[in-house]
């Protein structure tokens, strides 16, 4: 079932959009789980050893399980199905924002500065080519169309649905399980700025507030809309957080001003080039002693060649570009060459903090985690993966 | 709406099998609506002190209703499968092989 959003600028829904988006959100996670088992084992019981009988060895890459996939009926149906209803996820929300567009800024205005929050826009910052050219997650036009918070309003509420109750209650399962990781595994670190880049309308960046709130909180994007809505999203929860547009890749902080430079679900919206030049920028912005932290999808060198593959989906069907390449990197690599020292990286993955009791999140970061299958996936048995480093 | 005028993803061999996955997907939801307020119409009919989900389930057809329901079946599956079990053909242009 969608999430009911639990904020002042939340659209109204009547009924028949109710049930649409009730069915939308459930028919993904009907192909996220049902599908996704069912298509699974049709690649280890057909696809899998009919590769075999031809080249005398199981499938060795993901382009290999690609391939072979490519004309299995159900790897079909399984992408058809999935393919349209992400398109049916923002269908399912856009008539609802445009109705109540004027309604929304004028909410945003009156918010504004309610919780001690800022919003600070930047009409001449160039939108970059993988935000401005495409529909990135096949969004109707995209994430920065112009200043208005629809496209924001359209994230937002188009995530309730997409996320199909996996990602809690304020889609901040990724920020809250990423933040009591670090507040639980370094209880002595006690960040007093942090910022979060590629931050979109802030959902994860409040997690970080409310669990060091003695922080100041800075989250930035490219994208007017998703930082203008996310300045009116935040205030009407009383979160003060400090919302800028800004180029993560040329971030406009002096020197040593972060604690915390943190992101989620952004590194593979980057190319590689500017992957590297976002890292070089966070290394330049942390205080001696900080931690850049990303939350991110499991890079393809800790998977079996199926599990590369079925999340390399989104970077073939779903208009993520960068999707694949990034996780073809090696995170330490791409550290490594922004100066952060090899001894100072870490890598882990951790349950889901919203959907257990803190004591047994405690426990299970404190026992070794392994990446598996359903690392990174949205399904029952969700975990997320979680690497970076710290500046000496 | 702002319809996204880029191409759409095709995986079958036949883009009309794409095109028919999404009918049938956005039937479906639609379908979905429908028996929502359906169920919604029956318990809010309830609470008006009308037992509209009772009245339905111990209704008895008469024989009357059955061949009246049996005809619009039969209509219903006829206009459903109207296009299987027919020849298609495929025209060309006059003067082509």
């Amino acid at each position: 079932m969608p999430l009911e959003l639990n904020h002042e600028l939340k659209i109204p829904l009547d009924r028949d959009a109710a049930a649409r988006q009730d069915f939308v959100s459930q028919l993904r996670g009907y192909i996220l789980n049902d599908m996704a088992a069912a298509m699974r084992s049709s690649y280890e019981t057909s696809v899998a050893p009919a590769f075999e009988r031809e080249h005398g060895r199981p499938p060795a890459t993901q382009d290999e399980v690609h391939d072979a996939m490519r004309s299995n009926t159900y790897f079909k149906f399984y992408s058809s199905v999935r393919y349209n209803a992400q398109e049916m996820v923002w269908r399912s929300v856009m008539p609802g924002v445009e109705r109540e567009l004027p309604r929304m800024e004028a909410k945003i205005q009156a918010l504004s500065g309610s919780s001690g929050g800022t919003l600070s826009l930047d009409p001449t910052l160039p939108i970059p080519e993988n935000v401005a050219g495409i529909p990135v997650h096949l969004m109707p036009g995209g994430y920065a169309p112009g200043e208005s918070p629809a496209a924001g309003a359209v994230y937002d509420n188009g995530l309730a649905v997409f996320s199909a109750g996996f990602m809690g209650r304020n889609l901040d399962d990724i920020g809250l399980s990423m933040a009591n990781y670090v507040k639980f595994r370094h209880p002595d670190f006690a960040p007093t700025k942090i910022l979060d880049c590629g931050a979109t309308v802030g959902h994860n960046t409040a997690a970080w507030a409310a669990t060091f709130p003695q922080a100041e909180v800075h989250a930035i994007d490219v994208s007017a809309s998703a930082v203008t809505y996310g300045h009116g999203r935040a205030e009407s929860l009383g979160v003060p957080i400090h919302f800028k547009q800004m180029d993560a890749t040329e971030l406009k902080y002096p020197d040593a001003s972060f604690d915390v430079v943190f992101t989620s679900m952004f590194l593979h919206e980057l190319s590689v080039p500017d992957i590297r030049k976002f890292m070089a920028e966070a290394h330049r912005v942390l205080r001696p002693g900080g931690m850049l932290i990303n939350m991110e999808l499991p890079p393809n060198g800790a998977l079996q060649p199926y599990d590369q593959f079925y999340l390399d989906w989104d970077s073939y069907y779903n208009m993520e570009p960068y999707y694949r390449t990034y996780r073809d990197q090696n995170p330490s690599g791409l550290l490594a060459a922004a100066g952060f020292a090899g001894e100072d990286h870490f890598q882990f993955v951790v349950p889901q903090y919203s959907y257990m009791a803190e004591s047994d999140f405690i426990a299970a970061i404190r026992g070794e985690q392994r990446i598996d299958g359903d690392t990174g996936r949205l399904s029952a048995s969700l975990q997320w993966f979680g690497f970076g480093a710290w500046k000496r | 709406m702002v319809e996204d005028l880029t191409r759409r993803q095709a995986f079958f061999e036949s883009d009309a099998v794409d095109q028919l996955v999404t009918m049938v997907l956005e039937l479906a939801a639609e379908q979905w609506v429908l028996r929502e307020r359906m169920y919604v119409i029956e318990k809010a009919a309830d609470r008006l002190g009308l037992p509209l989900g009772d009245a339905v389930e111990s209704y008895r057809f008469s024989d009357g209703d059955k061949a009246t329901l049996a005809a619009m079946r039969k209509t219903m599956i006829d206009n459903l499968m109207r296009s299987v079990n027919r020849e298609h053909r495929r025209t060309r242009p006059a003067g082509t092989a």
